[in-house]
């Protein structure tokens, strides 16, 4: 366990060295200082005229629709926004540390090689984790104090796009090992979240098409044995909102991906020869 | 005194699978080798012979396909056992985010080795290699003798028993390598194992206790530096005044190889061929000054070594 927390902290700190960190914190603190500018500098219930109708105000519900337009516009940009450069930002961390001289003297020392796969990551993990916090904490503070809403509904997009970025970091991983080739790694990645996860969850307009069982089939089973990015995505904006998990289907099949994809990884990388 | 063995494999064998059109790699064959605790040993070969490949396979960073061994009498496939080692490769890449302090506190703490003198242990071995004046400087800004010396270092931290060094001198000017012979002879006074992977051979030469050579997988000699840089069969005779040649030459089993002023260098078959040899020379009235088994350099064993091991595959 002290060896897989060492790991973790130094593949921290690995992240903290590289700039697509620094511009992921950037950006984010961007976002928190342009949200603060305009919420100190709009007043929303003076803009609203006060018309008492049987004793209630017809705009009570703006707020509530308000505080909802503000978790989602910021949810769903960094779920997609988020990963990418997260993505981005791990993919390097596998084939630097396979590199001759690097590797060599890693595993010169006590450390099993399961261990230092599951410190990798963690520390990326951690990493995302940290800086998805960050943002989210600083949003949900912020529309606090402007509307009074301190539901911490939106602190579930936290877990669940840290969440999807483990799922996809451990096939970074596993293609890492595989290829030593960043970026192999990261296009591969891409590839799952923004084309195949999409086309997957809209399927039915695909069986439209071709209207046969077994290509129908073949398609579920691919659906089923990927990563379902897409709807963990609108289960982060649903959960920020408010709203609950409808199905668990693809938070459990993407779990499983997960625990399969590291397995491997640790399997090759135990096998594997520097 | 029977001397306890740091390293012990028997029968280990490496087989690199390869791509269709290059073919299986056979980088170590049947290798069997002991190494006593205490010592230091250099392992020797020309490129390509195994040397790194059993350093990694003792490491595990490589596995073995045949064979296995013990390091101070743990299997080989008992991790727990590297944080008795120390290792310096020999194309080292350190983490350049990272300054020597933090590199050594990172590596420390992945051998447990953390006896709450770590920052003296950091102190002592940065003023040891010569460092200590870099210890906040980020490693990226280092040069290539800086990051050897950095190794050198970083192989010690955690005290170790037993030391494996690929090229350790490789980089550093000569003043920084007699520094860096001088590290590994005190270490192994402190009785530590060195085991050293050099193509510098004088320097192996003037600090290993025992050395192999390695050629092709395979182990074709081993011995101590005494033992194999003494050649047998040659031996340098010095007399008083020039006499003939041809009485060095005395048939097939005496032969003069050289001469030098009142030196001369003769190749005998045995001791009784050199007892022969000197009654002869006796009889003809010439005084002997002295007698000398002639040594080689080890560079001299090496090359002759290979050569002869080339020359019966052909």
């Amino acid at each position: 366990m002290r060896n897989i927390l060492t790991i973790t902290n130094y593949t921290f700190r690995e992240a903290l060295s590289r700039k697509i960190f620094l511009t992921f914190f950037g950006v984010s603190s961007l976002v928190l200082l342009v949200f603060a500018i305009l919420f100190l500098s709009v007043s929303i219930e003076d803009m609203m005229p006060v018309v008492q109708t049987n004793g209630r105000n017809p705009f009570d519900d703006v707020i509530p629709k308000l505080t909802e337009f503000f978790k989602t516009f910021i949810v769903v940009p960094l779920y997609g926004g988020g990963l990418f450069l997260s993505i981005f930002s791990v993919s390097s961390f596998i084939p630097n540390m396979l590199e001759k001289g690097s590797i060599d003297l890693l595993l010169s020392k006590p450390v099993s090689r399961n261990q230092i796969i599951l410190g990798k990551f963690f520390g990326g993990s951690v990493m995302v984790l940290v800086n998805v916090a960050y943002l989210v904490i600083g949003i949900w503070f912020l529309i606090g104090l402007k509307f009074g809403d301190w539901g911490i509904g939106m602190f579930y997009a936290i877990i669940t796009i840290t969440f999807t970025f483990m799922v996809l970091y451990s096939l970074i991983i596993l293609v890492g090992i595989l290829t030593r080739s960043s970026i192999l790694a990261m296009m591969i990645t891409y590839l799952l979240f923004f084309i195949f996860s999409p086309i997957l969850a809209a399927r039915d307009n695909i069986y439209i098409l071709f209207d046969n069982k077994f290509v129908e089939f073949i398609i579920d089973a691919i659906y089923y044995t990927l990563p379902k990015t897409q709807e963990l995505g609108s289960i982060t904006a649903d959960l920020a909102r408010g709203s609950g998990i409808e199905e668990m289907q693809p938070v459990l099949t993407s779990f499983l991906f997960m625990i399969l994809t590291l397995g491997l990884a640790i399997i090759t990388f135990n096998k594997k020869d520097y | 005194m029977q001397l306890s063995k740091a390293i012990e494999v028997s029968n280990l064998t490496k087989i690199y699978k390869a791509r269709k059109k290059t073919g299986d790699v056979l980088a170590l064959d049947d290798f069997s080798l002991s190494v006593d605790t205490g010592q230091i040993f250099g392992l020797l070969g020309p490129n390509g012979a195994g040397k790194t490949t059993f350093v990694k396979i003792l490491l595990g960073i490589t596995n073995a396909t045949v064979g296995g061994g013990a390091i101070l009498g743990q299997p080989i496939s008992n991790y727990t056992v590297r944080s008795r080692i120390g290792y310096l490769p020999e194309n080292h890449k350190y983490p350049p985010y990272l300054n020597a302090e933090e590199l050594l506190i990172y590596f420390a703490k992945l051998c447990s080795y953390d006896n709450g003198k770590l920052n003296q242990r950091i102190d002592e071995l940065l003023a040891m290699v010569k460092m200590a004046r870099w210890k906040k400087v980020k490693i990226k800004k280092y040069s290539k003798g800086m990051m050897q010396r950095l190794g050198l270092a970083l192989s010690l931290i955690n005290e170790p028993d037993i030391v494996f060094l690929d090229e350790p001198t490789d980089g550093v000017d000569p003043i920084g390598r007699k520094e860096i012979r001088d590290i590994l002879i005190d270490l192994k006074n402190r009785g530590k194992t060195i085991f050293v992977n050099s193509h510098l051979l004088s320097e192996v030469e003037l600090i290993s206790d025992r050395v192999a050579i390695l050629h092709h997988g395979k182990l074709v000699r081993d011995g101590s530096v005494d033992e194999l840089t003494t050649a047998k069969e040659l031996y340098e005779i010095e007399v008083l005044g020039e006499p003939d040649e041809a009485l060095f030459n005395t048939g097939s089993t005496v032969s003069l190889v050289s001469h030098k002023d009142t030196k001369y260098t003769v190749k005998l078959d045995s001791v009784e061929n050199l007892n022969e040899l000197v009654d002869s020379l006796r009889n003809n009235g010439i005084l002997i000054k002295s007698i000398n088994p002639k040594k080689q350099s080890l560079e001299e064993l090496f090359i002759n070594t290979i050569k002869d091991k080339d020359d019966q595959k052909l």
